[in-house]
């Protein structure tokens, strides 16, 4: 069986599957590709480009396993616990549907938040430098019309200011939940150590919305025991510039019902 | 007895989840149906159990779970029974890919059309405007009441109508594609997928005509006919009440021709 993560650099969805991965026990092929580039839908061997481009998540992580692609990072990272040593997710089954849930509630109000504000800052100057030619060719490549869409969205700088603040009150809103989670004083948002930490981690936008983590004592002493997390530091060494939290692509699209 | 209470409305969408998985790994539940469109579900009974007002919600003992797809998952886990996530964490994940999928791109799509023809105009009908206003306005989470004025009143753009026309088509296009390749949508066992899939397309050969039927798409009309069979199936839409959940009885005709797209869901559904 031949498997290989298709990762970017180690943010957001990347960052979540890289330090997955290191807390498996497993080792699995890596090779780095340039999301901003384009790069996830040409991939080489892919014998079905359906998940690779309708995925709910966008421009994250593919893990490829005898030429199916296989997309969605926290999937992905159950996939290496299932076959790996089996750590990052809670045995007992109400526990797990919390972890499911709070993955759940991360990804589909914090995620398109963080992305929306990352592509603004960091992805539109460098698609905005893009010749015509070049951004064509790119995004003539993505089967997923929306997601197409998303991308000549942060080309042009198309981002409604009722949206930035909408992100930024759901960023500030997940930044919230965490540190309610940690007010009991555990160390790990489920108690002991899961998926959820490193989904909450990677989503997390306090660079751009400082004011999320501001004065959050609990939060603050949590993220500072992520960073030193040797799994977190393994997925950052695989960095490949010096900011990778500032190496962003299109993601989850905001929810169409408001 | 039994210390499973599941709280839900008819065998449809998110409700039909979890009531189907419960039946299919055979365990005994309180069945609580909350009449949507009477807003049973921001009564404050029924927010002591819930506090968000969404449904379906599950009780079991003292826990309470809500969110369809996670209660299919808790219970697929916390019972004896068929396992209902089959195979291997290959399989797994893409169980899991399919169902986010589902929940998160195209379910909302075919809400979108089902509100906008069916049900809500249903809705203003029986209980009238200024009722479902003074309702909506005590739904806690404010993106929520955003989206029961835009779904009870119609409030969907041109844009976003035709947006949710577009992945209407897309989504059947790749179920019919994906139900080429095995026998069930995710994995060789019949899995949450497959539960999670009929609930939301068992109607489509009657609201879509002109996209799922027998000649356009027959490994759907296969897989929607097969999952009709099992016994799980039809005690579970026996506890339907509406015309919406009697639908589901056009998977006993043996061929479905195709159809003009006006006898679809803006005729055909909503004159029942």
């Amino acid at each position: 069986m031949s498997t290989i993560l298709y990762h970017g650099e180690p943010s957001g969805p990347s960052l979540t599957v890289l330090a997955a991965l290191a807390e498996s026990g497993i080792e699995v092929e890596c090779r780095p590709i340039n999301l901003l580039a384009g790069d996830r839908h040409t991939l080489p061997g892919v014998k079905d480009a359906v998940t690779l481009d309708m995925g709910v998540e966008g421009e994250g992580p593919v893990l490829v396993i005898d030429g199916e692609a296989l997309t969605e990072s926290v999937f992905i990272a159950q996939y290496f616990d299932e076959i790996g040593n089996g750590s990052l997710q809670p045995k007992d089954a109400y526990k797990h549907w919390e972890m499911l849930m709070w993955c759940r509630r991360v990804t589909e109000r914090g995620s398109p938040a963080a992305a929306f504000l990352k592509c603004q800052a960091h992805a539109q100057p460098v698609l905005a430098a893009m010749d015509d030619g070049a951004f064509a060719k790119l995004t003539a490549a993505i089967a997923s019309e929306d997601l197409r869409a998303r991308w000549e969205n942060v080309r042009n700088g198309n981002f409604p200011v009722d949206q930035i603040a909408d992100s930024r009150t759901k960023v500030i809103g997940t930044a919230d939940m965490a540190n309610a989670a940690l007010a009991d004083g555990r160390e790990w948002l489920m108690g002991d150590f899961s998926i959820a930490d490193l989904v909450t981690y990677s989503w997390l936008c306090a660079d751009l919305v400082p004011e999320a983590i501001e004065g959050k004592a609990d939060l603050q002493a949590w993220i500072a025991r992520m960073a030193a997390r040797p799994s977190v530091q393994a997925a950052l060494a695989r960095a490949t510039v010096a900011t990778p939290e500032a190496c962003w692509a299109p993601g989850p699209e905001i929810n169409r019902w408001g | 007895m039994t210390d499973v209470t599941l709280y839900h409305w008819e065998p449809n969408a998110n409700s039909g989840k979890p009531m189907l998985a419960l039946m299919e790994k055979g365990v005994a539940f309180n069945s609580h149906y909350i009449d949507m469109l009477n807003f049973d579900q921001h009564k404050p009974e029924y927010l002591a159990i819930n506090p968000q007002g969404t449904i379906p919600a599950m009780t079991h003992g003292d826990l309470v779970l809500v969110e369809s797809t996670a209660i299919m998952e808790y219970v697929n886990d916390a019972f004896d029974g068929p396992n209902l996530m089959p195979g291997t964490a290959r399989d797994h994940l893409r169980i899991r890919w399919w169902m986010k999928f589902m929940d998160q791109w195209l379910a909302p799509s075919f809400s979108m059309f089902g509100w906008k023809f069916f049900v809500g105009p249903n809705a203003l009908a029986a209980h009238g405007r200024e009722k479902i206003e003074e309702q909506i306005s005590r739904i806690p989470l404010p993106e929520r009441q955003t989206a029961w004025r835009k779904a009870v009143f119609g409030l969907f753009s041109e844009e976003e109508m035709a947006e949710s026309g577009r992945r209407i088509g897309v989504g059947i296009r790749m179920l019919e594609e994906e139900l080429g390749k095995r026998e069930w949508l995710a994995s060789d066992a019949y899995s949450l997928a497959d539960v999670n899939g009929f609930n939301l397309a068992y109607a489509m050969p009657l609201s879509q005509p002109h996209l799922a039927n027998d000649e356009l798409t027959p490994n759907i009309m296969r897989w929607l006919r097969a999952i009709y069979r099992r016994p799980a199936t039809r005690d579970c839409w026996k506890l339907g009440r509406t015309p919406m959940a009697s639908r589901v009885e056009i998977l006993e005709q043996d061929y479905i021709p195709p159809r003009d797209e006006s006898e679809g869901i803006s005729s055909g559904v909503n004159a029942r």
